[in-house]
């Protein structure tokens, strides 16, 4: 096993990382950029390195400013984590040339699988089911008309390099065909210097399923069932849960051999994620493979007894898979919000800023892992995303139940926070009934706003705090012309 | 009974009040609603505060004038509308377009968009702002000339900073 790791990552997934390392005795190394110097994995770490400044692609996505340090700390693996450079096939090249072991698939893979054309053709001739859509991307619109015509509206175009909803339009006629495919192009080219572009059908109110997998470099495969994350906002997961509410045993073994098929096909090694989407019918379709540890996996750790990170390094390290398919059960129900820091009543904006008072909860089945502290100042360059709290419980309903009790513990102030909006999610009758999809906010939850009650207990806690704690008489609240003796008391502390 | 207006996020609240602080309780009018409120104080900056029946525990923080509320996971800003005008335009902006060129939270200015002396259309884009992997773009309040341009590229600025300075036409009878 290693005796010392880098971590090419920042905040909550950096943190949780490291914790495993702790505990298999393996040295941890931080890398962090200038506004990052007081951020939690950089305290959780034991060594830690400054990589530069704030701007990702001078810090955090440095190649070779991350090659030197962990050179310069002797480590003899990197993690990188989620986003950044965890799916950068140049990246996992450098370190495989730099002796240094990359903690995930060969770059080979990843850059295989990154293409999404290329990963529809290995995956369709494996007869793994993709969405009805072009093998190849392109650039010429007139033929992008002319199989989206075939096809029949609507559908959707999707960039050949894409991710995070980049180059990626609905289009519901064919008259719309020409603007969207010149814009989807365009934003494509800017986002990942790749114009070309295809066209999918588009699905009926699918839900996302994806399969966890696990693969060593001796061409064993397993998968350690599915999660549910159909409850998105800007085409990103907020809520995700297993089991799937829709997957009957039956349905969730075959999604289950489709996606180690898939690992097999690709000469997949390490944890990875066959992302797939679900139809009402029952049909489901391959999407992507993330080529990573992915930021819902809490709840596969939480509902099969593992710990995806130790079997990350494990196999990273060249061992055997040391759980088997027939050995792996899934018990329980676990559910996991992500907590970010935006404002969900004004579309869900950023909200950096300083956490003045923050308590996380805790008690019987709750998990947080998080980035934060009380004090910690909210970076304005990075993802929102603060923490992640998961629950497990022994069925769904139980877990729901203690994710709002969790939630509701959750005390997060100075920032905005998504957890308001996280109980009406997790209370409304739809989500209760398991009745998720890809549209649910959308559909459900459009122009939120804050529970009408908690407003109202706010602003009488405002007037209870400012009677009995201001020291100026005139701002509290009582009847005129009669001094109460939390008045004539003066300043006091309770 | 004397009345507090007070900001809530993006709300102003009218509220009144009878609270006798003895016996902990009173009566709240919030909306036009009468509520039954009663209250203990249970460590500094936590209560429990029981409206209309219903039991919340709120921890209360002091920052400045604003206090920040956290009932139940949710986290409310609360001020005295009075005195929290700075923190309205955040909101406004966002919502109904500012009546200044200022960012609605912290942010690093990506491009500026126009002149000095240019003529810009009301809605026209001014400049782009980002922050978290988000890009938003300032647009002119109104119609008007561009008087002064504050900030430049990769600057960080704040809510409150005027970045884009416009001097509104006036309006031509013909």
């Amino acid at each position: 096993m290693f005796k010392k790791v880098l971590i090419a990552n920042r905040g909550e997934i950096a943190v949780r990382i490291m914790r495993t390392c702790r505990e298999m005795g393996i040295q941890t190394v931080a890398v962090y950029s200038e506004p990052d110097r007081k951020a939690l994995h950089v305290v959780e770490a034991e060594e830690a390195f400054s990589i530069g400044p704030a701007e990702p692609s001078e810090s955090y996505l440095n190649i070779e400013r991350i090659i030197d340090v962990a050179k310069a700390a002797g480590v003899e693996a990197i993690h990188p984590g989620y986003g950044f450079l965890a799916e950068h096939p140049l990246f996992a090249r450098v370190c495989e040339d730099s002796g240094i072991v990359f903690i995930g698939p060969p770059s080979q893979v990843i850059e295989n699988l990154g293409n999404k054309t290329l990963a529809r053709t290995m995956m369709s001739r494996a007869e793994v089911p993709v969405i009805p859509g072009m093998l190849e991307a392109t650039t010429d619109t007139t033929l992008l008309q002319k199989e989206a015509d075939a096809m029949g509206y609507p559908i959707i175009i999707k960039a050949a390099a894409g991710g995070g909803g980049k180059g990626m339009r609905v289009v519901s006629a064919s008259s719309e065909m020409p603007d969207a495919c010149v814009s989807a192009i365009s934003e494509a080219e800017k986002a990942f210097g790749d114009p070309s572009i295809y066209v999918e059908k588009c699905l009926e109110r699918p839900r996302h399923v994806e399969i966890q997998i696990l693969a060593d470099s001796n061409g064993n495969a397993i998968h350690l069932f599915e999660r549910e994350c159909s409850i998105q906002r800007r085409h990103q997961k907020i809520i995700e849960e297993t089991p799937s509410p829709a997957l009957s045993p039956e349905l969730r073994e075959r999604m289950g051999e489709a996606a180690v098929k898939v690992a097999k096909t690709s000469g997949y090694v390490n944890a990875g994620t066959v992302e797939f989407l679900l139809e009402p019918s029952g049909n489901f379709y391959f999407l992507e493979v993330n080529t990573r540890l992915q930021v819902e996996h809490p709840i596969t750790e939480l509902t099969t007894g593992t710990d995806l990170v130790r079997h990350q390094l494990e196999i990273a390290a060249g061992s055997p898979l040391s759980l088997r398919q027939e050995e792996l059960l899934q018990r329980g129900h676990a559910i996991e919000c992500r907590i970010y820091a935006e404002d969900p009543a004004a579309d869900f904006f950023p909200s950096p800023g300083k956490i003045i008072g923050y308590q996380e909860p805790t008690g019987p089945g709750v998990r947080v892992d998080s980035g934060v502290y009380e004090g910690y100042e909210v970076p304005m360059h990075y993802d929102p995303i603060l923490s992640k709290l998961i629950v497990a419980a022994e069925n769904r309903e139980l877990a729901r139940r203690r994710m709002i009790r969790a939630l509701e513990d959750y005390r997060i102030t100075g920032i905005t926070t998504i957890i308001g909006f996280l109980l009406d999610v997790i209370r409304s009758v739809p989500f209760s009934r398991g009745d998720t999809f890809i549209d649910f906010v959308q559909t459900h939850f459009s122009g939120w706003k804050p529970d009408k009650d908690l407003v109202r207990a706010a602003a009488a806690a405002y007037l209870v705090d400012e009677m009995l704690g201001a020291p100026q008489p005139q701002v509290t609240v009582s009847q005129a012309g009669y001094p109460t003796p939390w008045q004539s008391l003066g300043a006091w502390t309770l | 009974m004397k009345g507090h207006s007070l900001r809530i996020g993006d709300t102003v609240k009218e509220i009144q009040g009878t609270i006798d602080p003895q016996e902990e309780r009173g009566t709240l009018r919030i909306d036009g609603a009468s509520l039954e409120v009663s209250f203990k104080p249970l460590y500094p900056g936590c209560y429990r505060i029981v409206l209309e029946g219903r039991p919340y525990t709120v921890w209360v923080e002091r920052q400045g004038k604003a206090k920040h509320i956290c009932v139940r996971g949710s986290a409310f800003i609360v001020e005295d509308a009075a005195r929290s005008k700075a923190t309205f335009a955040r909101r406004r902006s966002i919502e109904e377009g500012p009546g200044e060129v200022t960012p609605p939270m912290p942010s690093v200015v990506v491009r500026v968009l126009v002149n000095e002396g240019d003529r810009v259309e009301k809605g026209q884009g001014l400049l782009v702002v980002t922050a978290m992997k988000m890009e938003t773009t300032l647009k002119a309040p109104y119609a008007g000339i561009v008087k002064k341009i504050n900030t430049q590229p990769e600057a960080k600025v704040m809510p409150g900073d005027i970045l884009v300075e416009i001097e509104p036409e006036v309006e031509s009878h013909e």
